[in-house]
């Protein structure tokens, strides 16, 4: 099956005081209808930008240097910013880490969603968005309608934001740290929730996040960034089973969650996620690396094959602990 | 052997702001817990459980409304000089944490100006407490805005560290970390208090965390302890449906483990409106009529575990078989 | 982990360097220091004697002798504008200045201090604030008598609510704030937490305030000393040169416009350095991060 959404060779910069920061180099991804898809990486790996360039939401400063973003084979770069828009919402949906950012404080809940969904094409009728609010799980959907962004919790709030992105039946959705703001329970519910939508929404979600729990009970593959490069990608029980890459490797042993109770120490990642403004030559991860030698000061090959790809000198010889 | 810190019966309550009313908001409810000398103790709840007002009560930010604090075996009573000379703290927001005119170098060393303690060499003193922590010397001359959420965090610790304390109160120490710097701030925490003998009150909705550095874990719901004991005990059979609960809410880092249906639904409810009752029946999976009417008292359910549920005793050892096969 | 540990961008750029950046501000800088220089070195850069008469050389239009020509006197309008930059500066320097620190006093003590007191402190400033400006200082004068002392007096006083306001709003807003509670856990005192933590957060826009308000105190002097309520002649202050200039208009319109030029000068200075100063010191500005 062809992809829905396609990241080809995506490379973007912000300008910064005296260079520029690489932020995205040479990024290709794919989503399929049907596919739940995480990106998952530490902060300033670039998953937020790459996040905000499939929606066309680049912030200032940001130039796209290369690269294409396909919606069904279309590159929306090359689209009039009517089309654009029109796009945004209506056939790729963004959902936020706090969606108490996104909604007028002044305003219903009610008077929101029907506005949101009026400025994509009709407005819907109460009852319908009435009954969306109800399949995200909010008791009593017609007494939410009426309340202030306030009145609602964290979660609900959440809830709302997904439904309303969901009224516009978007090919995409794209959830950012989607529940990174929420209590544990609340989380789980959330989780639930997208795992519930993915069965009768035939589009393709993308949640991007540094959980890696959320990508293992949500996603069908997995991208690990590093540095603003995908370092690997992969089915997420390959991923979570048989990293390849010794970032991804490294990444999973280091999570509090995984570890076994009762040893003291946790494996950790030596030294420092380099200056995207000035990148060593090679493989950008070759300092933190327990692999690295000579080789890897030349840029490393994307090994690809069996569903997977990884960008290392050493993928194809190594072999999984 | 005393504790170190000792909470008995512990109430905090907040004005309602009304401006006729003399009404007042339990916040926390007969909280009472001890932490041995050396022992780290997690106090687990989720937003709303009261756990950042216990921390705040403890070291005397938060006026208390009824029982006592006991620092060393002498109660904690008006006068927190002691307390504060020999107990730290670690703020959830550890660059927020941070004074933002002064730098490093001068924040690690104020413990001691604000004591009056000898302070020969200020800046020789900067360089151990931040080399204890693993930063390098010339940190002591940035400013807290120019420090990383990991280096912010390390810089607290040094800080908490200065005077040598008994008792260091750590307010969700990972929040906001990635997880390999979560990692290093974890095995910092484990090396002092291998190396120091401190003993830690951590606050925290991470479970994930609580089983690296808890002895015990203590279970706040709206203000009360819901359970009470062991930490791999709590892990491995936990006796109150709250604490199964949020061990199973948990995301669990592996594809092949993804759970098929959902442990707890809803939300906690406001402190406004307490449940009648036992407080968590508006979200358990195993209420019966009892619990919507007769509030249950914190009993030992064995193992030296206390649980405030009234069917602890009955679920023990069903729930621990399945436990030991999820588990596997 | 952000990757501006090592570099920490624009972080800690000097104030001054800033400032220079900016062209508005820079000009604004220059301004002031011209004006504060003739202020302080008034006696050696006059060339005469600011209220020496010379009634046989009155209203001479500028010349090589009276660059800016003289008055109705026959006073040399350059020294009096040299000597009155003296007197404007000075007298809105120390009034602004009293009730710059008076309102940063009272504005930390309510925003820090006991409920009662910040109750009681505010119902003052409110009072004082809420008299009408102008009739407040015609009333002060009419009783203590016009003069220099009675116009610092009635500046200070009306002016210090808005600054204790100011200190206090914020004192405020930091008092909750993490870092004075992290202070109080380590044991830290009221004066520590005044002196060493609160102060240095609050002060950055006062300085802008009081830097914005120095004009306006200037206009107020030369306003007052105009209706002859203010300094009293013959000192060389900007106001009464005006007031002479406008008696003296149809023989000599050189006066008033000699007399006017300082005053916006002055004026516009003050307030492009403060604009400037606004710029550099904003707390959103402040320690700002990309990323």
């Amino acid at each position: 099956m062809s992809a829905l959404l396609s990241v080809e060779n995506l490379s973007v910069s912000y300008r910064i005081p005296g260079g520029r920061l690489r932020a995205l180099r040479d990024v290709t991804l794919s989503v399929r209808r049907g596919e739940v898809l995480g990106i998952v990486g530490e902060s300033g790996c670039g998953k937020s930008t790459l996040a905000a360039a499939m929606i066309g939401l680049l912030p200032q400063g940001a130039t796209v240097e290369g690269g294409a973003i396909r919606l069904e084979g279309e590159d929306m770069r090359h689209l009039s910013p009517d089309r654009q828009r029109g796009i945004r919402g209506r056939s790729v949906a963004m959902v936020f880490q706090d969606p108490m950012t996104a909604f007028n404080p002044v305003l219903t809940i009610g008077r929101q969603v029907a506005d949101f969904t009026g400025a994509h094409g009709q407005r819907l009728p109460q009852a319908e968005i009435a009954a969306m609010l109800e399949r995200v799980g909010i008791p009593d959907p017609a007494r939410c309608l009426g309340r202030y962004p306030h009145e609602l919790s964290g979660g609900m709030r959440q809830r709302v934001a997904i439904a309303a992105a969901l009224l516009m039946r978007p090919d995409v959705l794209i959830a950012d740290e989607p529940t990174t703001a929420l209590d544990v329970t609340m989380e789980a519910q959330i989780i639930h929730l997208l795992r519930a939508l993915r069965a009768d929404f035939d589009g393709a979600i993308v949640i991007v996040t540094h959980h890696l729990g959320v990508i293992a009970e949500l996603c069908d593959r997995v991208a690990v960034m590093y540095a603003g490069e995908v370092v690997e990608e992969a089915a997420v029980d390959d991923l979570f089973h048989d990293p390849r890459h010794p970032y991804s490797r490294a990444l999973l042993a280091c999570d509090p969650a995984v570890v076994i109770p009762g040893t003291g120490h946790l494996p950790t990642i030596g030294g420092r996620v380099p200056d995207l403004s000035v990148l060593p030559a090679g493989c950008a991860f070759a300092a933190r690396c327990p692999l690295a030698d000579a080789l890897c000061r030349t840029s490393p090959p994307r090994v690809a094959g069996q569903g997977r790809s990884v960008l290392c000198h050493r993928a194809a010889t190594q072999v999984a602990p | 052997m005393t504790a170190v810190l000792d909470l008995r019966a512990l109430s905090v309550d907040l004005p309602l702001g009304g401006f006729l009313t003399r009404a007042r908001l339990p916040i926390l409810c007969d909280v009472s817990l001890s932490v041995g000398r050396g022992e780290s103790v997690a106090l687990v709840g989720e937003s709303g459980s009261g756990k950042t007002t216990l921390a705040r009560a403890v070291m005397g930010l938060t006026p208390i409304s009824g029982g006592s604090v006991f620092f060393e075996g002498q109660r904690v009573d008006g006068d927190l000089a002691r307390l504060r000379r020999n107990a730290a703290m670690m703020f959830q927001d550890a660059t927020a944490s941070l004074s933002p005119r002064l730098t490093v170098g001068y924040l690690v060393t104020e413990p001691f100006r604000i004591h009056g303690l000898p302070l020969p060499d200020p800046a020789a003193t900067a360089r151990d407490l931040l080399a204890r922590v693993g930063l390098p010397p010339a940190i002591a001359r940035r400013y807290p805005h120019e420090l990383s959420g990991g280096q912010a965090r390390r810089v607290g610790v040094a800080r908490a560290l200065a005077l040598d304390p008994r008792l260091v109160v750590a307010d969700e120490p990972t929040a906001g970390l990635d997880v390999s710097v979560q990692a290093e701030v974890l095995n910092l925490m484990h090396d002092l208090r291998a190396g120091m003998g401190l003993a830690y009150l951590v606050i925290t909705h991470n479970l994930a965390l609580v089983r690296h550095v808890a002895d015990r874990v203590v279970v706040l719901y709206l203000g009360r302890v819901v359970e009470e004991g062991p930490t791999a005990r709590i892990f491995a059979a936990p006796a109150h449906p709250y604490t199964a609960s949020l061990i199973a809410a948990e995301p669990k880092p592996d594809p092949r483990r993804r759970r098929a249906d959902l442990a707890i639904r809803g939300e906690v409810p406001s402190v406004l409106r307490r449940p009648a009752g036992c407080e968590f029946h508006t979200r358990c999976p195993l209420v019966r009529d009892l619990c919507r009417s007769t509030p249950p008292d914190l009993v030992p359910v064995g193992d030296g575990r206390q649980a405030r549920c009234h069917f602890a005793d009955q679920r023990q050892d069903k729930q621990g078989e399945r436990h030991a096969v999820d588990h596997r | 982990m952000s990757c501006a540990d090592e570099t920490s961008l624009g972080a800690r750029r000097g104030i001054g360097r800033a400032l220079l950046a900016d062209p508005m501000g820079l000009a604004g800088l220059v301004i002031v220091v011209l004006f504060l220089s003739m202020a302080v070195f008034a006696p050696w850069i006059a060339p005469y004697d600011p209220i020496a008469l010379d009634v046989k050389a009155k209203f001479q239009t500028p010349s090589a002798a009276h660059w800016a020509g003289t008055d109705h006197l026959g006073r040399d309008l350059l020294s009096r504008i040299i000597w009155g930059a003296r007197l404007a500066l000075g007298i809105a320097i120390t009034s602004v200045g009293i009730a710059g620190g008076l309102g940063l006093i009272l504005g930390l003590v309510a925003g820090y201090g006991p409920r009662w007191l910040d109750g009681l402190l505010v119902l003052v400033f409110d009072s004082m604030s809420s008299l009408p400006m102008i009739f407040f200082a015609l009333a002060v004068i009419t009783v203590l008598g016009p003069g220099t002392a009675t116009l610092i007096l009635v500046i200070v006083l009306v002016s210090f609510p808005a600054y204790a306001r100011l200190i206090r709003t914020q004192t405020l807003a930091l008092a909750g704030a993490d870092f004075i509670l992290a202070e109080r856990v380590m044991g830290a005192g009221t004066a520590r937490i005044l002196l060493r933590h609160l102060l240095p957060n609050v002060t950055g826009p006062l300085v802008i305030l009081l830097c914005m308000d120095i004009p306006v105190v200037i206009m107020l002097e030369a306003g007052l000393s105009y209706l002859n309520l203010g300094v009293k002649p013959p000192a060389p202050s900007w106001g009464n040169m005006l007031s002479e200039g406008y008696n003296a208009l149809r023989q000599a319109p050189h006066v008033v416009v000699v007399a006017g030029i300082p005053l916006v000068l002055a004026t516009l200075g003050f307030t492009f350095l403060g604009e400037g100063l606004r710029d550099v010191l904003d707390p959103r500005g402040a320690g700002r991060r990309w990323g």
